[in-house]
């Protein structure tokens, strides 16, 4: 196939049919857009559960008349033990002032007795030990005798995982909903090119192009629509996040300690590439189809 | 007949092979007993016999119906035979596969009565789509177009668009891009339908003047007017069957031909 001549005709092509093609490039943006979304979603959902995997914490929650000695033998046998980075006595009543602190609730609470925060040990686990690691080091701690409590943040990591296979789902739903939109839209804008171009498919014909010379065209002008649609709702998706970022940051480095993350890179070139892929595959397809010779 | 004079550029039926010395001499274009049906009861050619030399004029006539357009569409494989064959410099195009079918076409130059030239393309254009769809370099179409709009008397006017052209200027327009590959057979199907008298005379001056060249042209017409004025081989399909006469009405055999051609 003549890919300069290809190029030259579908430019062509593009310039006659651009009404048509802005109306499926803009149709598809959306769909892009909804995609694109939801793995903006996905994709900050993954980096704080990263983030606060790797970042083991367990709460040793103390015995209110626990013995001196044994709260120091437990920490003795905690920063024994290679998973472990540190240890951190926590206080009944610094356990209040940290509470006081951080819930920026609008009551009084400065009555709240110290003795109701319950004394603890912090016990933070050196980077990249695994989840199932530190429950078994947390259902080992819950045997020793000044231990009345082990919080492992085990149901927590669950319902956030479960959250995120669940916005995974939707994403991979959204991305083969968006696919064959794409398909079909680009599918029938090619249709009606290759209608309206009926006439000078003939000439060509009659010179004795071959069909690939022919196709050509068309395949690239629906490639060119399926990339310039993803292109466009990157575009959308990206001037929303450097204009909403720093407000929805605020929120959510207080609520999770964690900051808005854009697309990844890969994710952006999937969405670019498999674009383009699918246009080209949509013309493709149609092309065969409306193109009997 | 000058066969040295038949430049052929292109790939011979499939590309990298040219043609042999022997399909060289042989007859351009055999039709063997060749039928084609639309209904089943009614063939519209039967048993079609006819042999065109290389560098040939003819002219193919009959009344409308008789299946002149339908014989040259066996030519350039828009139709196939039901039976017998048809032989382009000695191959049989019957056969050939749906891959291959470009290949035949670069070889022949077609012509219509609509003209079938693109409205919103310029004059250059309409011509060198029949070189770019081989890939030929840029420069080479812009000169070998050049020069074919210079056959065609429209030297110059490559840039105007289609619009403004009078009719027999669009013609010569189609009849350009036909000869702009330097196919070795040119067919013409009622090439003159559309224009004035004084102006089918120029077309067909015109397609005499690509003959002389060493061009095989078959030129379709049941303009008798036109017939009459020249001395060129007559092919005449009546009722699916060919009768022929090797110099023009004066010499046809009989009386008949005015009431059957009429
Ligand atoms: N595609 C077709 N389907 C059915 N009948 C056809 C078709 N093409 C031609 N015919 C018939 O074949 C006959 C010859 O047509 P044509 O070759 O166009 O005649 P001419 O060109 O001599 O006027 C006509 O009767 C026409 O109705
Ligand atoms: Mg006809």
């Amino acid at each position: 196939m003549d890919l300069k001549n290809a190029i030259v005709r579908a430019r062509r092509g593009l310039r006659e049919e651009r009404r048509l093609y802005v109306v499926a490039v803009t149709s598809l943006a959306v769909a892009f857009i909804c995609l694109g979304a939801t793995l903006l979603g996905v994709t900050n959902l993954d980096a704080a559960a990263t983030r606060w995997g790797q970042s083991g914490r367990i709460t040793v929650f103390l015995k209110d008349g626990a013995d001196a000695q044994d709260v120091a033998q437990l920490r003795v046998v905690l920063e024994g033990l290679a998973d472990v980075e540190a240890v951190t006595h926590v206080t009944p009543s610094q356990a209040r002032n940290s509470f006081l602190e951080e819930a920026d609730v609008g009551a009084d609470l400065s009555a709240l007795p110290s003795d109701v925060f319950p004394a603890s040990l912090e016990v933070t686990l050196v980077n990249g030990v695994t989840r199932e690691r530190g429950e078994s080091i947390a259902s080992r701690l819950a045997q020793f005798r000044a231990v009345s409590d082990v919080e492992s943040y085990g149901a927590w990591f669950q319902k956030l995982d479960q959250l995120l296979w669940g916005a995974r789902m939707l994403a991979l739903g959204l991305a083969l909903l968006v696919m064959f939109c794409v398909v079909a839209v680009i599918g029938n804008t090619i249709r009606l090119a290759v209608a309206r171009r009926r006439q000078e498919i003939e000439v060509m014909k009659l010179c004795g192009a071959t069909n690939g010379f022919v196709r050509g065209p068309f395949v690239l002008e629906g490639m060119f629509q399926g990339f310039a649609s993803a292109l466009v709702a990157v575009l959308a998706l990206l001037v929303g996040y450097l204009a909403l970022h720093e407000s929805v940051d605020s929120t959510l480095a207080a609520l999770t300690g964690s900051r808005v993350v854009f697309l990844g890179a890969w994710t952006l070139v999937a969405l670019l590439v498999g674009g383009a892929l699918i246009g080209a595959i949509g013309s493709a397809v149609s092309v065969r189809r409306y193109l009997s010779v | 007949m000058q066969e040295t004079k038949v430049v052929r550029p292109f790939p011979f039926f499939r590309a990298g092979a040219r043609a042999s010395q022997p399909q060289l001499s042989k007859p351009i274009l055999v039709l063997e007993d060749v039928y084609k049906f639309f209904r089943p009861d009614q063939p519209t050619l039967r048993g079609v016999d006819l042999k065109v030399e290389r560098g040939e004029f003819a002219f193919i006539t009959g009344p409308s119906g008789a299946g002149k357009s339908t014989l040259l569409k066996l030519v350039y494989r828009e139709l196939t035979v039901d039976e017998g064959r048809v032989l382009f410099c000695g191959r049989d195009i019957c056969r050939l596969t749906d891959k291959s079918i470009p290949f035949l076409r670069r070889n022949l130059g077609v012509v219509f009565q609509d003209f079938r030239i693109i409205d919103h393309w310029t004059v250059f254009e309409n011509v060198a789509v029949a070189l770019e769809i081989v890939s030929m370099p840029k420069r080479l179409i812009r000169s070998r177009v050049a020069e074919a709009l210079e056959r065609v008397g429209l030297a110059g006017r490559g840039p105007e668009l289609i619009t403004n052209l009078s009719g027999g200027e669009q013609q010569r327009v189609a009849v350009a891009r036909a000869i702009v590959p330097e196919p070795a057979l040119i067919l013409a199907d009622e090439p003159t339908g559309n224009l004035d008298p004084h102006l089918a005379i120029d077309i067909l001056t015109l397609f005499e003047e690509i003959n002389s060249t060493g061009t095989t042209v078959l030129f379709a017409t049941h303009d008798h007017s036109l017939i009459s004025k020249r001395d060129h081989r007559l092919i005449s399909i009546d009722e699916g069957r060919v009768l022929e006469s090797q110099q023009g009405l004066k010499h046809w055999p009989g009386s008949g031909i005015h009431t059957m051609a009429g």
